[in-house]
């Protein structure tokens, strides 16, 4: 993690929106929710996760998070049949993580701890997000850029414009989007 | 005496370094006047939070060049996400990704200046020798028709139909060869921006340059002798490495309107103005498409504005109206503005060749702050205002009927919800638009006005020297004195403004 001296490389960027305060106030509605369930019961929830090797800030358990948020963000379709799963965007996340100041690395956990939780804390179901099947999930997430809650906005802004980012700069996807890739290297210029 | 860049991730910093002037930032604003200053002769040193990124370097790729190119990696947000802050970290600042747009300050807005905020040296008559050597600087001229490309073309062509004033841009560019990717830097040095002007001259006349090196905080600037703690960078620029300081008499601040008033803050120095009055300039993207393939990826991104609806003399404002100008990006930063996910959002971008996106901007009141909390995190509190909400809605409905003009099959706004605009009459839907926080991808590329110019401690942060109230010789020469937005693009307005203050403190030191 980006090692800051008394704070001079903190700044507010796209992954430090939840603001204490304002995280403190959905923990306390997803309190509500978890109690009713109990700790225990709120790990029974959400399972076991396999193991993933390597990885320097994210848990296994967050890691499939995000496998499957970018299952149902970047599904593999007729218009572009890539498969995202090939592309380990999770892995990438960590990776981007690893440099980022601390505390956007603790927003952005607590942001994909809140996408676990969502079906149970948003839609009072007794389930966690992974564990949805594929178009639950789908509709589920889908819900978040037009939610009225401004904190699941943000984090669907948030994790769209990392993932999109990364996976539309894979030079597989761009045949199916009609990009014919750096001019450079199309108009033959091998250096300026 | 030639002068060097020094890249301190690569190179032992050294614990102190000491020079009549320091200069933090090398943008517009900061390479000018290093420029001037070092070619009148003074000992100048230039702090560079970015690295020197040239050549083959500049890639062409989304992920990389967003993350090296853009200060907190391409990432720098308002308070509640609403407006995706773009902000230069690299040798040359804002102009080295900028889309070359050189839109001098009207005349109106000058007048506004100068009468309403009693900026004299902005009047008209007399700033205009330093707008002129600006657009010298710059190489200005006008794109030529060869390289205005078939997206902006459509823009032109759907205005022309409705009868819309509009132009092709002056831009700085020479060489070019339409490689398309201006936003994340040109990799065959096509633009005439700082980086390719102001910093060589400042090297030729000796001039220190310290890239990888993050200004912290700015102390005894009450004092003939300040000094600036500064961080070394390592390579990436994730990670602070050394401290060192920097001693000079004077200190020029021209890190942009974000982070010129970020250090003031942080460093406790200037007045309550310091942090207020920002203007973001937030711009919506709209975008055409069309049966037939448009390829906007390649050629000059923004080659054409429609410029029927923006005013320059508001009474109160100065700049106001909307202009819509052609745009258009890579493919990673196309798709993470579109508003959908899933497989809608897969069709969506599956026809990025066959887009004709623009850029919708709307000058803004200075109603923003930068703010700097004890444990030194950026906070950049921003909140629409109900005239600009009401002026994008009329900019989209007019796009729009442009765009169908021009032949778009549909035109689709990018907000959440997403709109889709299929006709003259559907335009009227824009009216409902509610621009609601983090529900449409605003950006903003041009932040003025945090450390205003005014000719009291009452009214702004600077004086009309630029000097900060309550400092010995702290001067910012950027956007951020700006009282209001200068223009609809800032590079032209920052390098004339710099070169008149520059001008103004070489007679006085």
């Amino acid at each position: 993690m980006a090692d800051t001296l008394n704070g001079s490389a903190k700044r507010d960027g796209l992954f430090s929106f939840l603001s204490r305060r304002r995280f403190l106030k959905v923990s306390l509605v997803a309190s509500g929710a978890i109690l009713g369930v109990g700790g225990g019961g709120l790990l029974a929830l959400r399972g076991g996760a396999p193991k993933v090797e390597g990885l320097r800030v994210l848990d296994p358990h967050e890691y499939r998070t995000l496998q499957s948020l970018v299952e149902v963000m970047l599904p593999r379709t007729n218009a572009i049949p890539i498969d995202a799963g090939s592309m380990d965007l999770p892995r990438a996340f960590d990776t981007f993580l690893a440099d980022q100041p601390e505390h956007d690395v603790a927003d952005l956990q607590k942001a994909i701890v809140l996408i676990e939780f969502g079906p149970l804390v948003f839609d009072k179901k007794l389930t966690t997000f992974s564990r949805l099947n594929a178009a639950e999930r789908t509709e589920h997430w889908n819900a978040w850029a037009v939610s009225e809650s401004l904190l699941r906005r943000q984090v669907s802004i948030a994790m769209r414009k990392f993932f999109n980012l990364v996976y539309f700069d894979h030079e597989q996807v761009w045949p199916h989007i009609g990009y014919p890739g750096p001019s450079m290297k199309r108009q033959g210029w091998s250096k300026p | 005496m030639s002068g060097a860049i020094i890249d301190l991730s690569r190179e032992a910093a050294p614990k102190a370094i000491t020079a009549e002037i320091c200069v933090i930032g090398s943008g517009s604003g900061g390479a000018t006047a290093a420029r001037l200053l070092a070619e009148a002769g003074r000992d100048v040193v230039v702090l560079e939070e970015g690295r020197d990124l040239v050549g083959p370097e500049r890639t062409q790729r989304d992920r990389r060049m967003y993350d090296q190119l853009y200060m907190d990696r391409g990432g720098r947000a308002s308070h509640d996400l609403s407006v995706s802050v773009l902000q230069g970290r690299v040798l040359g600042g804002g102009g080295v990704v900028n889309t070359c747009d050189v839109v001098p300050i009207p005349e109106g807005v000058l007048r506004h200046w100068a009468g309403k905020y009693g900026l004299e040296d902005f009047a008209p008559e007399r700033f205009k020798p330093f707008t002129e050597d600006a657009l010298r600087d710059l190489s200005a001229s006008r794109i030529p028709e060869s390289l205005v490309n078939l997206a902006n073309n459509k823009l032109r062509q759907g205005a022309e139909a409705l009868g819309l004033r509009g132009e092709v841009m002056l831009h700085n560019r020479v060489g070019c060869r339409g490689l398309g990717t201006c936003l994340i830097g040109c990799p065959i040095h096509a633009k005439r921006n700082p980086r390719m002007v102001a910093i060589p001259k400042s090297l030729e006349a000796g001039a220190r340059i310290f890239t990888r090196a993050r200004a912290v905080k700015i102390r005894k600037a009450g004092q003939e002798l300040k000094e600036i703690e500064v961080r070394t960078l390592d390579a990436d620029g994730y990670h602070e490495q050394h401290e060192l300081t920097v001693r000079a008499k004077i200190v020029v601040v021209a890190a942009n309107a974000i982070a010129s008033a970020q250090l003031l803050l942080r460093s406790g120095i200037g007045n309550s103005q310091v942090g207020q009055n920002l203007t973001l300039q937030p711009q919506l993207p709209i975008i055409g498409i069309f049966d037939e393939r448009i390829a906007a990826f390649d050629g000059i991104p923004q080659s054409y504005a429609v410029t029927e609806f923006e005013e320059d003399d508001n009474s109160e404002f100065g700049l106001w109206g909307f202009r819509i100008e052609g745009i258009m990006g890579t493919p990673g930063i196309v798709s993470s503005l579109l508003p959908f996910s899933g497989s809608p959002g897969m069709k969506g971008m599956a026809q990025y060749d066959h887009m004709a996106p623009s850029l919708l901007l709307a000058p803004d009141a200075p109603s923003g702050q930068v703010e700097v909390a004890r444990d030194g995190r950026l906070t950049i509190r921003y909140e629409q205002r109900d005239d600009h909400r009401a002026r994008l809605r009329r900019a989209v409905e007019t796009a729009a009927k442009v765009y169908l003009e021009a032949g778009a099959r549909e035109v689709l706004v990018p907000t959440a919800p997403p709109l889709l605009i299929r006709s003259a009459r559907e335009a009227q839907q824009a009216r409902q638009l509610t621009f609601a926080p983090a529900t449409a991808p605003m950006i903003s590329a041009h932040q003025q006005g945090s450390v205003r110019f005014a000719a009291t401690a009452r009214d702004g942060g600077a004086d009309l020297n630029g000097q900060v109230y309550g400092t010995r010789d702290v001067y910012v020469f950027d956007s951020s004195g700006f009282p209001t937005s200068a223009s609809s693009h800032t590079m032209t307005p920052i390098i004339a403004s710099s070169r008149m203050l520059t001008t103004k403190l070489l007679t006085r030191i």
